[in-house]
Parts: structure tokens; sequence; C-alpha cells
């Protein structure tokens, strides 16, 4: 099972400030899926009108079809697929002035 | 001798089977444990599947003590490119027409419409074996999975 990122680390250290954060990344999606309901209405209209201008177009404008895409359940779980696989992502910069290090947990 | 080969002699001993099926049935049962070692065999020394993609840059010899030499290290799990050629799947045939035309433009020739998601899987184990190292005056690049 899928389980998505629970923190996110990001540290940058300069020659004389340091600065630090952990973002609770599994208290975000609780409130990305609050969010979530609360725009789904408009979210079930711009499906709707999206997917009507984009069939009414011959050829469908690029755009229109892009939308009525992104706003089908299959981007939504592409999106949440994406998120899941963060998990492990680092990545480190290290030159004469600062380190920023950026790691999901 | 095993168990099973004992009981086939036995079975001959007491005439419950002919010669020539005793003869068949042990070489089926050699060829079954030659199979199943073989396999065994196999899966000791199949290589793990590689979980990430790392990106590292480090100063080149002689530059490990430049005041501008930067030190990059990314890590990338593998499920994450997968997920996001998977997002390529997304993209509406409209849309991606334009793309495979501007990357033809620009003299890639990669049309997006035929690539499916087996592909996608062939990349990814592909990437198994890849290792790149570029090695410049400056600095050592090096990409490989791990």
């Amino acid at each position: 099972m899928k389980r998505p990122p629970v923190l996110m680390r990001v540290q940058i250290q300069g020659r004389d400030k340091r600065f630090g954060l952990w973002l609770p990344l599994f208290m975000l999606l609780p409130l990305a899926v609050v969010l979530l309901i609360i725009l789904s209405p408009l979210i079930l209209i711009a499906c709707v009108v999206f997917r009507l201008r984009a069939r009414s177009r011959r050829p469908a404008h690029a755009v229109d079809a892009a939308l009525s895409v992104l706003c089908s359940g299959r981007a939504m779980k592409a999106a949440f697929d994406v998120l899941c696989s963060a998990r492990g992502l680092r990545a480190t910069v290290i030159n004469r002035n600062e380190r920023v290090n950026i790691s999901i947990i | 001798m095993s168990e099973a080969e004992k009981k086939i002699l036995e079975m001959l001993a007491n005439r419950k089977i002919s010669v020539e099926e005793a003869y068949r049935l042990l070489s089926a049962l050699r060829t079954e444990g030659r199979a199943s070692e073989h396999a065994a065999g196999a899966a000791a020394t199949a290589k793990p599947k590689p979980k990430y993609l790392r990106v590292s840059v480090v100063p080149g010899p002689g530059h490990e003590h430049d005041e501008d030499a930067e030190l990059v290290n990314v890590r990338v799990p593998i499920s994450l490119i997968r997920s996001g050629m998977k997002f390529s799947s997304l993209v509406p045939s409209e849309a991606r027409d334009k793309v495979t035309d501007a990357l033809h433009e620009k003299g890639i020739d990669l049309d997006m419409r035929n690539l499916k998601p087996e592909d996608v899987e062939a990349v990814i184990e592909a990437l198994d074996d890849l290792q790149v190292d570029v090695v410049s005056s400056k600095e050592i690049v090096k990409v490989y999975v791990e």
C-alpha cells in the first residue's frame, strides 16, 4: 500500500545563520482533503465545462483538453502517486557560503 | 538417494512398475532436481532492484579547496521517476501532438504517442545498468542508481 510522506525537512546553514524547518506533511494531507471537499462543487462545474468545451471543438483546443484531463480523478490519483513516491527524496547543495539540505521522509 | 528415488526402486523390486517406467520416473526426478537447483542459483545471484537514482557533483582533482567549488548530492527514488513518467499518459492527444512536434523541431525524434506503460517499465529496468561519469578539470558529475 502506498503511503504519503510524513515529514519534509529543510535545512539551510550559512556562515552565521542557521535555519531548520520540519514540515509535517501528515498534517497537510487532512487539510488538503478538507479543501478538496469544500472546492468539490467548483471542481465538478469546471470538469463539466471543460469537458463540454473540449468535445464541442473539432479539433479540440489543447488547453481545454488538458484542463478537462486535469480535473479528472485520474489526474488526482496520479498526483497522489507522485506524492507517495516522493518518500526518500533528498537533495543537498553545499557551497562555500551555505549548505542546503532538503529531504522528504 | 532421496526418498522418492527409494520409493521408485521399492516399487520396481515389488514388480509394481516395469524397468522402463522406473527409468522414466527416475529421469524425471533428476531433471526436476536440476531445474530447481538452477532456479535457486539464479535467485541467489539476482541483483537487488535499484531504489534510488543518484546525481552527485564534486569538485574535480585539485579543486577540492576552491572557494567557488560546489558539492551537490541528489537522491531521487526510482518510484518517483515511474510515477512521473506515468503522467505522460494523462497528456491529452491534442497536447501530445504539439509536444511531439516541438521535440521534432528541436531535433529530438521522440513520438509521445508511442510511449506505452511497458516501455516506461523497460526504461526503468534499464536504469539498473546506468552509470554516467563526466570528469572535467573543475568538477566530476556522476549519475548512477543504487
